[in-house]
């Protein structure tokens, strides 16, 4: 029997009074913060009233960065939750020496988030990048340069993020596929169901938890990406790759207007909030689904 | 046959996860100034190993030393803080029943997605005006629990039979008793994951530091390699990427000494 | 296993104590001095200005002296370090930054130090450099050193391509003629080497709408719309795009980029235009000596020419807790001493005109002192946020090369500071 009483609160009191203090009470300041406009170095503050948010929704470049995080968050976490269950598949093998390959493959998601953005610059140069290297060795266009490229360097973002990604998504998948009990493919077999069949109705279904998991947090990760913009694009080019994440950085840290980033911050915390309100409702039904099958 | 191609599969994999890597060292090596060499003479005749020794000791500006010791000093203490405030809290969670429980964990649970750019202004400006700015404080304390960890903990502590403390109950043990000598020795595996999460989280936090931190003798290693960035300018490429690989090397013997917890998946059996 | 945290724990608590516990001797003062200069690629340049702070030291006993580098975003850091309550007891004050510490006033006014010490005079300055870190009679900071913006040539590929030197004031067109005979291709079209180097960096290219009679802000400061936007901007930045992708007599920015070497230092273009720090690199380049370098003024399409430059000052801030101690160091650091040794380093002319004439007797030198009365202070100095002005000037130079009509470009940039200056 667990106890009862008073006790848990006792427990539970240091961590609860950090989450209030460095979590929920800077919250609840944000907010506050929005309605103000505060100069940090003099410190004048004057009440703004709804003023920072009509200024958030008519600025076209927060427009443009909300958008370019949801494309973002869209092509990463996808891509990356795709490669991530692949790789799993192939690592969930009896074969010798697989686990050394694991380690390998989580490498580049321990990395130095700094390091990996200043090494993958290069790789992305022209000419002398590394893909570009290779590709002029096969005697292929080698004058690309995929950070400066309009249409290219989102797309270059999210590879590097695929790649940094894999090793975290791979040990989650793995785990989820370790876990499905062996009885369940044995009892799809006698049902005469075949190895891909097996795949859609034991391996997918059996996964769920773990994909709610995965894409829940790469999700909110992903709309909050702020590293990889600030060391390799700056938002550029002309604001292509200038996600939400660092398009408020900027706001407070760079132009120093704390009330308009407090309200652009909020706004964030919104579309995250709704967007995983959104993929539990998804998820949850398609769980049920599975179950009464 | 199905061997074989998985085999090429996994070293095709390998090969494009580890090139970037094997390519940043030899980058390192080449002369200091050189321009970034082609593929066919990237492998250094004479390695300029000098570039790690002026990269290490030759910077009267720029502790590398110090922000080493700034960033093992943070990360032990925020990874231990960490452990105990988050297994006590983890401890409350899974083990005893007190009204609104499991409401408080729902919140804590929500918070998870609140981080990075949304909170960190106010919490700047509380930091600030506790006066703890540039202080390792400032590093530390706002790291020292971790809803995350709470929450892999309390799965972890979930999974632990019921049956191993009411023996230690009708010995008399209390739940602080229970919390120490039962739970937490039991709980070893999933306490080394969630250190080791938090340990490389921790070490290559970059936002936070970069803000609360405005002295060199503050810096941690990863904003202090950001430095290097702009110090070197956008031409001397080797002595970047011997500043990348030296802020690589601890984390990469971090990692063989704590991979199995990455790799084996406890942590994540207990999260269905 | 907790146990052993709890002790490792109360280990680490005791070094953190005893770090803070051994700061600062009774009786000793110390002060910070902050500047930019980073991590080196030069370690004998690096110790001989730690040589010279050392000397201070001896020169001042019960003075210790901390430098505080901060080679990326100084300006942000510092002005965090001001709302940190952090703030250095002397600030390196940048001329294109010195508006927002300035205007803010969390700058210590110097008049009152610089009129109680009789060492000091205004004369020892120029007036238009001088006047950079003033506001009325009130002085911020003092110049430590400062460069007008030139015009780099290379003699060998002049001599080479029998083109006359540039001298006094040319206009565009005549520079336009000269990058055409100097970019040279070989029998397959690609081009070997060109006129000229355009970086897309708009501390350097303001000269270009300067000297066609146009400005970035209202005379005031105020806003952008009503000058950037001008018939004479869009000339000027249709003309700058024109010399890359029209004429091609400018390598373009991804090119320069994957060389991954300054094309100017390396014999491959014959002009440039950038400050005097750039003679350090020239010292150094692998195909370019130093004698080969002309200095020459920016085209222009006035009757005289302008430049900007760029200036080093150094200033206390009010929150500083030591401010006669402070200003013996920046005493120190404008000396004589300082100053000589600072200017052998070549990256910039010396604020003190005593030690600046020392070096005129190169003629590279003197064309910088003969362009300083030409030379005006940066907007930053002027206006709060400035360095998100020159920011999105370089992705409106980005956008013009991708294709943006310049006039379009220049009213969107105009409107982007405009709303960003009404709230700032």
């Amino acid at each position: 029997m667990m106890r009862r009483g008073k006790l848990g609160y006792l427990f539970i009191a240091p961590a609860t009074f950090h989450l209030v203090v460095f979590a929920i009470f800077p919250m609840v300041f944000s907010i506050f913060l929005s309605f103000y406009k505060w100069n940090l170095l003099t410190s004048e503050r004057s009440f703004n009233g709804l003023s920072n948010y009509v200024y958030a929704f008519k600025d076209p470049l927060f427009w443009n960065a909300l958008w370019n995080s949801t494309k973002y968050a869209a092509l990463s976490v996808p891509l990356g939750m795709i490669a991530g269950l692949a790789v799993a598949l192939l690592v969930n093998q009896k074969l010798r020496g697989v686990t050394i390959f694991r380690t390998l493959f989580y490498i580049p998601a321990i990395s130095s988030g700094v390091a990996i953005s200043i090494l993958w610059i290069y790789i992305y140069m022209p000419e002398t990048g590394l893909i570009n290297s290779v590709l002029g060795m096969l005697h292929i266009n080698n004058k690309t340069d995929f950070l400066k490229n309009e249409s290219l360097a989102m797309f270059a973002l999210v590879f590097m993020s695929i790649w940094v990604g894999l090793g975290p998504k791979m040990v989650l998948f793995l785990s989820g596929l370790i876990g499905i009990p062996p009885s369940l493919y044995e009892a799809a077999e006698l049902d005469g169901a075949g190895k891909f069949r097996s795949f859609w109705s034991v391996t997918l279904p059996m996964l769920i938890p773990t994909t709610f998991f995965v894409l829940i947090t790469s999700t909110i990760g992903a709309l909050q990406v702020f590293t990889p913009v600030y060391i390799m694009t700056q938002g550029g080019p002309n604001e292509k790759t200038d996600v939400v994440g660092y398009h408020i950085y900027v706001e407070a840290w760079s132009k120093f207007l704390i009330g308009i980033a407090s309200a652009k911050s909020f706004v964030l915390l919104l579309v995250i909030v709704l967007v995983s309100i959104l993929q539990f409702r998804i998820l949850r039904n398609q769980l049920e689904g599975y179950s009464t099958t | 046959m199905k061997k074989l191609l998985s085999y090429l599969a996994m070293l095709a994999l390998a090969v494009f996860l580890m090139a970037p890597f094997v390519w940043m060292v030899l980058v390192s090596l080449q002369p200091n100034k050189a321009p970034i060499p082609t593929l066919d003479h990237v492998i250094p005749d004479h390695p300029a190993w000098s570039n790690y020794r002026l990269v290490l000791f030759d910077q009267p500006n720029l502790p590398v030393w110090r922000f080493f010791l700034n960033s093992a000093i943070v990360t032990f203490s925020v990874v231990v803080g960490q452990l105990l405030v988050s297994s006590l809290a983890a401890y409350g969670f899974a083990r005893m029943q007190f009204k609104g429980r499991d409401w408080i964990f729902y919140v804590f649970l929500g918070s998870l997605m609140f981080s990075g750019p949304v909170t960190q202004l106010p919490v700047y400006l509380l930091v600030r005006s506790l006066g703890w700015l540039d202080t390792y404080a400032a590093l530390i304390v706002p790291g020292v629990s971790s809803a995350f960890t709470v929450f892999l903990l309390r799965q972890a502590f979930t999974a632990i039979p019921n049956e191993l403390d009411e023996a230690a109950r009708i010995d008399g043990a209390g739940d602080f008793r229970i919390y120490a000598r039962v739970v937490m020795p039991l709980s070893g595996a999933a306490l080394a994951t969630s250190a080791a999460f938090s340990f490389f989280a921790v070490w290559t936090d970059f936002f936070w530091p970069l803000l609360s931190t405005n002295t060199s003798n503050m810096r941690t290693l990863e904003v202090g390699l950001s430095v290097f960035k702009t110090s070197y300018g956008s031409t001397n490429w080797p002595l970047q990427m011997t500043a990348t690989v030296i802020v690589m090397i601890p984390l990469l013997v971090g990692f063989l000494f704590s991979q199995r917890y990455f790799t084996k998946g406890i942590m994540i059996g207990s999260i269905k | 296993m907790v146990k052993r945290c709890y002790v490792v724990v109360a280990i680490m608590l005791g070094v953190l104590l005893a770090g803070c516990a051994g700061k600062g001797n009774r009786g000793e003062v110390t002060l910070h001095l902050s500047n930019w200069g980073g991590a080196d690629d030069d370690p004998v340049y690096a110790r001989k200005i730690d040589g010279l702070y050392r000397q201070f030291e001896r020169e001042n006993p019960g003075i210790r002296l901390e430098i505080e580098s901060v080679p990326d975003e100084y300006v942000q850091k510092m002005i965090l370090s001001f709302v940190a309550g952090t703030a250095p007891d002397v600030l390196s004050l940048d001329a294109s930054s010195a508006g927002v510490f300035i205007n803010n006033g969390v700058l210590q006014d110097l008049s009152p130090l610089a009129a109680g010490d009789p060492t000091f005079k205004a004369s020892d300055y120029w007036a238009n450099v001088l006047a950079i870190d003033q506001r009325g009679k009130a002085l911020y900071a003092v110049p430590g050193d400062f460069t007008p913006l030139v015009l780099y040539y290379n003699k060998k590929l002049f001599d080479r391509a029998h083109v006359p030197y540039p001298s006094g004031v040319w206009t565009f067109q005549q520079f336009l003629e000269v990058a055409r005979k100097l970019t040279l291709r070989d029998s397959s079209g690609r081009v070997i080497q060109y006129g000229y180097n355009f970086t897309n960096w708009m501390p350097g290219w303001i000269v270009w709408l300067w000297n066609n009679g146009g400005d970035v802000l209202t005379p005031d400061g105020g806003r952008a719309k009503g000058a950037l936007d001008s018939p004479q901007n869009v000339a000027s930045i249709t003309f700058l795009r024109d010399l890359v992708l029209k004429e091609k007599v400018s390598p373009d920015l991804s090119q320069t980029a994957a060389t991954g070497v300054d094309p100017f230092g390396n014999g491959q273009t014959a002009m440039e235009i950038s400050g005097h720090w750039e003679l350090t690199s020239f010292k150094t380049a692998p195909k370019l000596k130093l004698s080969d370098v002309g200095v020459a003024q920016a085209p222009t399409n006035l009757p005289k020419g302008r430049t900007v430059m760029y200036e080093v000052g150094f200033a206390i801030p009010k929150q500083a807790r030591h401010p006669k101690e402070s200003w013996k160091l920046i005493k120190y650091l404008t000396g004589h001493l300082y100053q000589q040794a600072y200017q052998q380093t070549g990256i910039a002319v010396c604020g003190r005109k005593d030690v600046a004439n020392e070096r005129a007797t190169d003629p590279r030198e003197q064309q910088f002192l003969n362009l300083v009365p030409t030379a005006r202070g940066p907007w930053g100095a002027q206006v709060v946020g400035y360095d998100f002005v020159e920011q999105e000037g370089k992705k409106m130079m980005e956008r013009v090369l991708a294709g943006t009509d310049p006039k379009q470009a220049l009213s969107e940039m105009a409107d982007r500071i405009d709303s960003y200056f009404k709230v700032r």
